[in-house]
């Protein structure tokens, strides 16, 4: 095929375009560069400067409190009074604000997150790249809540294969690693959960590791269908929390009464009063199970025919599951029964 | 004594005076980051944009060339090689943008970014990988010998295998990262730490009975053999990864693997027989399950299951190393010819 000249030139033309073009993404970058450099800089000088006002801020906290306990010489004024109660106020809000600020530096990561990851920084540096990260850590909850349903349920009632048992174990381990992994990056960017909930989550790895590898035999079948029945509920019951907490959170973050970067728990927290209270029982009701659990594991325990260390070893992790589930949840009851009584008090 | 009010209101005003400052530094520094992440998105959109027009000049050139003058042709491979080179500093440049993590990745993490945006960070992360799996190969080692001579239970063994599954787990996450950072680690090698977690899953579901009695101290020795061998690799390969780099012979990010690599022959050659023996044991391995798969007493899955992935990681293994190997006699024969 003959080719025109014109075809040559356009060819020409256009290279020189894109030799600009690209002088241009080289300046852009260079400039991306170094403005990385400058953000890099910035963000040690506002870490250590944050580092050095919390140290002496801790200092003035002493010797405020040095000064309230009044030397022998003088008494102090009204005013003096109240300046000190200034100054503690403002301590505890830059408290908080510097809190709020490392929420946008880097920081070292954790143990957990250093042992899986390494040293990767996981803090995300805007506040709605830190939203996203939340909601899909939401969306991943639910999303794979639903499989552990559907696949408790097939290996409950329509097949019954120790093999099939062994995958659906490894996913309940997987699910719950994974939860821990994406749970310590967002503790990294400023969530605030509670210790038991993540706590429980390792537990309930350990749990599911432990069933893994429960050799099939007359025990194992004896207490098999409890397990993917019980398995059955939590997950139906933790699909409805996700479900209706991600609602009443997102209503109540609207409202500007939480903060945004709430999570949702498989728990009863403080907020949920406003509209989640109906969840309380089917709450109540997994954790009794997660005791019935425990009991039945005991009691097989006890069977002279039982040789299998499993045994024992998951009827003590359901025994911790049901202990820490049951009196946090009862402790949010209880405060919330304080606050009413308090509340009726003075009427 | 404890000091007086005045003292403490001193302090307090120049303690106001920092923190006025630290706010002012803040608020530049989130707006740094929010230009930062503007450039970003430019740079990145910009290169995507410019990548397609770089490959439909491609394709010009290459239509021009035939059949054009001979100073024509010059010019278009002129600009053929500057093409190419566009495209190196391209790739250069996309490893300190950040790009959207793989599949595996965004399942375990989610879209938190792993891009490490200087080089020396890449580096660290880099070399804290390969720290890792040294240290933890002496675990694994340590924990096999304890496993083979001192005790023999069960759960110990399921405890061994629970850590080879979270290590081989690990590893993968890490490498991910790492790929996702400029490393060019190939194929095999990491596909190899999917099969090895998947086999120690299998391994760890396998009830204790006379069959798996009969393997358990043919897999402790294994494993014992090919965590000595892998300390050894890791610890020669550093050293001569590093001097390659001071030499400028091998990129930054290149990685220590399980295997033999191109650049080994400078001084690792004496590891081959090692290897070697080590993928003759993974086959070996492989052929005594299907041996017990065939016995009448044999109900167990995992004999047929472990015994597939031991034939696949020594066909993997082998074959790669021996692509290598080749590879290396085919470049000594044309040195030959040319001499």
């Amino acid at each position: 095929m003959l080719f025109s000249p014109n075809d040559l030139s356009e060819c020409l033309r256009e290279w020189d375009d894109l030799e600009k073009d690209y002088e241009q993404i080289q300046d852009t970058h260079r400039l991306y560069k170094q403005k990385l450099e400058e953000v890099s800089k910035l963000q040690n000088s506002c870490s250590s400067a944050i580092a050095r006002q919390r140290k002496r801020l801790g200092e003035l906290t002493l010797s405020l409190k040095g000064c309230k306990k009044t030397p022998l010489t003088s008494t102090l004024s009204p005013k003096e009074i109240e300046s000190i109660a200034e100054m503690e106020e403002s301590i505890k809000d830059k408290t908080n604000v510097f809190f709020e600020m490392e929420a946008f530096l880097p920081r070292k990561n954790g143990l957990y997150l250093t042992l899986v990851l390494g040293n990767i920084n996981v803090t995300l540096l805007n506040k709605q790249a830190k939203f996203a990260y939340k909601d899909e850590y939401e969306k991943f909850k639910l999303v794979l809540t639903v499989i552990l349903f559907m696949f408790s349920f097939t290996c409950r009632f329509l097949f019954s294969y120790r093999v099939l048992d062994a995958l659906f174990n490894f996913l309940l381990v997987w699910y719950y690693c994974t939860l821990t992994i994406r749970e310590s990056i967002l503790i990294s960017n400023g969530s605030r959960i509670k210790g038991w909930w993540v706590f429980h989550h390792y537990v309930s790895t350990f749990l599911s590791g432990v069933m893994l590898t429960w050799p099939d035999g007359a025990l194992y079948q004896m207490f098999r269908n409890q397990f993917l029945s019980y398995n059955l509920y939590q997950s139906f019951v933790q699909f409805l929390q996700y479900y209706y907490q991600s609602g009443c959170l997102y209503r109540l973050r609207a409202l500007g009464e939480r903060h945004t970067m709430d999570l949702t728990v498989e728990g009863f927290q403080s907020w949920m009063w406003r509209g989640l209270t109906f969840l309380l029982p089917f709450l109540f009701f997994g954790h009794f199970w997660q005791l019935y659990n425990s009991m039945t594991l005991f009691r097989m325990f006890q069977l002279p025919e039982c040789k299998e260390w499993q045994v024992l070893m998951c009827g003590c992790s359901y025994m911790v599951l049901f202990m820490g589930n049951l009196f946090t949840t009862l402790r949010v009851v209880y405060q919330k029964y304080m606050n009413n009584e308090d509340k009726s008090k003075p009427m | 004594m404890s000091p007086s009010l005045t003292e403490v209101q001193e302090e307090w005003q120049s303690l106001e005076l920092e923190y006025q400052k630290l706010q002012e530094t803040h608020k530049k520094y989130l707006q740094k980051l929010d230009e930062i992440s503007k450039l970003q998105s430019s740079c990145s959109s910009s290169i995507a944009r410019h990548r397609k027009r770089l490959k439909e000049v491609s394709r010009q050139v290459n239509k021009c060339t035939k059949g054009s003058s001979v100073d024509d042709a010059k010019t278009l491979a002129d600009i053929k090689e500057k093409v190419k080179t566009q495209e190196n500093a391209f790739s250069e440049m996309d490893a300190f943008l950040p790009k959207k993590n793989g599949l595996y990745l965004n399942l375990v993490l989610g879209n938190v970014n792993v891009t490490l945006l200087s080089k020396q960070s890449k580096f660290a992360y880099k070399d804290e990988y390969e720290k890792f799996k040294l240290y933890l190969t002496v675990i694994l080692l340590l924990f096999s010998v304890i496993c083979f001579f001192f005790v023999s239970y069960r759960s110990m063994d399921a405890i061994f295998n629970f850590l080879l599954v979270w290590y081989y787990c690990t590893l993968t996450i890490r490498e991910s990262i790492l790929i996702t950072n400029g490393s060019r680690i190939k194929g095999w090698w990491v596909f190899h730490h999917y099969i090895s977690a998947f086999l120690s899953g299998v391994m760890l579901t396998w009830p204790d009975g006379i069959l798996y009695q009969t393997f358990r101290n043919q897999f402790l020795a294994y494993s014992f053999y090919q965590n000595f061998v892998q300390c050894l690799q890791y610890y020669y390969q550093s050293g001569c990864l590093y001097r390659l780099r001071a030499l400028g012979e091998r990129h930054n990010m290149d990685l220590t693997v399980e295997g033999f690599q191109s650049w080994m022959w400078k001084g690792l050659t004496f590891l081959l027989p090692f290897l070697f023996f080590g993928h003759f044991w993974q086959l070996f391995n492989s052929l005594s399950l299907f041996r017990m798969a065939q016995l009448p007493d044999c109900k167990e899955w995992q004999v047929r299951m472990c015994g597939l992935c031991f034939l696949i990681l020594f066909m993997g293994n082998f074959f790669t190393t021996l692509a290598v190997v080749r590879h290396k006699m085919k470049s000594r024969n044309q040195k030959r010819k040319s001499m």
